[in-house]
């Protein structure tokens, strides 16, 4: 079989499920009062006040204050500077957590030490003591 | 008084400028061909009467954008597609049978009432994407390239998605109803 001829059967086949689906989904009519209720809704809307209708916090700056050049390059730099100002604060605070618990880590370590030292001090005393007793006893 | 043609209209627009005519008229024109779009998608009544007026709100607050009545037409099917997918995925999918679903569409002029039902009730239960594929050819009579556009969608997969329902649809009803002459 050619392709044509294939073709010319696959378009018989789906021409009667085509009329059908046109048939089957045909506009339907709306419900009465459609078109009066859209136009009901876009008055309500129109009178809705602009604050209210606001998207979000970004569109600030498209209020007509934020559209003139020299107000908009001073906002960014006032923006900019009290970025960097926050950025240098939190490194300071960083760094002196740091360094506390760095110093915190240090006085541990010498208090261990210096209780290690007492013990072996103390052992040294004891391993004297035991020397001079038998000495001692040998003379 | 006669009822205005297409081009009559269409000249309106292009004359004065779409933002010019009367909404009123524009939300009477295509009023049908919106709501039907949602209610054979959603097959839900009163989601497709609410989505279909929140298209036309979105389109009044847009009107001054829109060059032409072309351009309305073409901007009023993607905004309705769009829409209507976005509802279907903001609502959790509930399982329903065929034979439990609501009868998406008021009854139709049509040769075989019960075929159409069904035809509605199959549609409503294809994917997204095909069930608007489907709908957009065959209520809006759209071609391929046309549907491609509308939905940002590449041309090969508009035409899989149609070959694909169109086999799907021919199954379910051939199971269904026996072998119904289509």
């Amino acid at each position: 079989m050619t392709e044509t001829n294939m073709n010319t059967n696959m378009k018989k086949e789906t021409s009667g499920l085509d009329e059908a689906l046109r048939s089957a989904l045909q506009r339907q009519e709306v419900p009465d009062g459609f078109a009066d209720q859209v136009m009901a809704r876009v008055a309500a809307q129109k009178s809705v006040p602009q604050l209210v209708r606001r998207a979000s916090w970004l569109s600030l700056f498209t209020q007509p204050i934020f559209t003139q050049p020299i107000i908009r390059w001073a906002a960014l730099a006032a923006f900019a500077t009290v970025m960097i100002f926050g950025v240098h604060l939190y490194e300071m605070r960083r760094e002196r957590a740091e360094g506390e618990a760095a110093k915190q880590r240090l006085m541990l370590a010498l208090r261990v030490a210096g209780s290690k030292l007492q013990l072996a001090k103390a052992k040294v005393n004891e391993m004297n003591a035991n020397e001079n007793q038998n000495r001692q006893v040998k003379e | 008084m006669a009822e205005r043609t297409d081009a009559e209209q269409s000249a309106d627009i292009s004359g004065k400028g779409a933002a010019e005519i009367d909404f009123a008229e524009i939300v009477r024109r295509y009023q049908s061909a919106v709501f039907s779009i949602a209610l054979h998608f959603l097959a839900d009544r009163s989601a497709a009467e609410e989505l279909a007026q929140d298209v036309f709100l979105q389109l009044h607050a847009n009107l001054s954008t829109l060059k032409s009545e072309d351009h309305m037409k073409f901007w009023l099917r993607k905004v309705t597609a769009h829409r209507c997918i976005d509802y279907k995925r903001r609502r959790k999918p509930t399982q329903v049978s065929l034979d439990d679903a609501p009868e998406p569409a008021a009854p139709t002029k049509s040769a075989d009432p019960f075929l159409a039902r069904r035809l509605r009730q199959y549609v409503a239960s294809l994917p997204e994407k095909p069930r608007l594929v489907v709908i957009l050819r065959y209520q809006e009579d759209m071609r391929a390239e046309e549907i491609a556009a509308v939905l940002a969608m590449p041309l090969a997969t508009v035409k899989s998605h149609l070959q694909r329902s169109l086999a799907m649809l021919r199954e379910k009803v051939t199971r269904a109803m026996g072998e119904v002459k289509l």
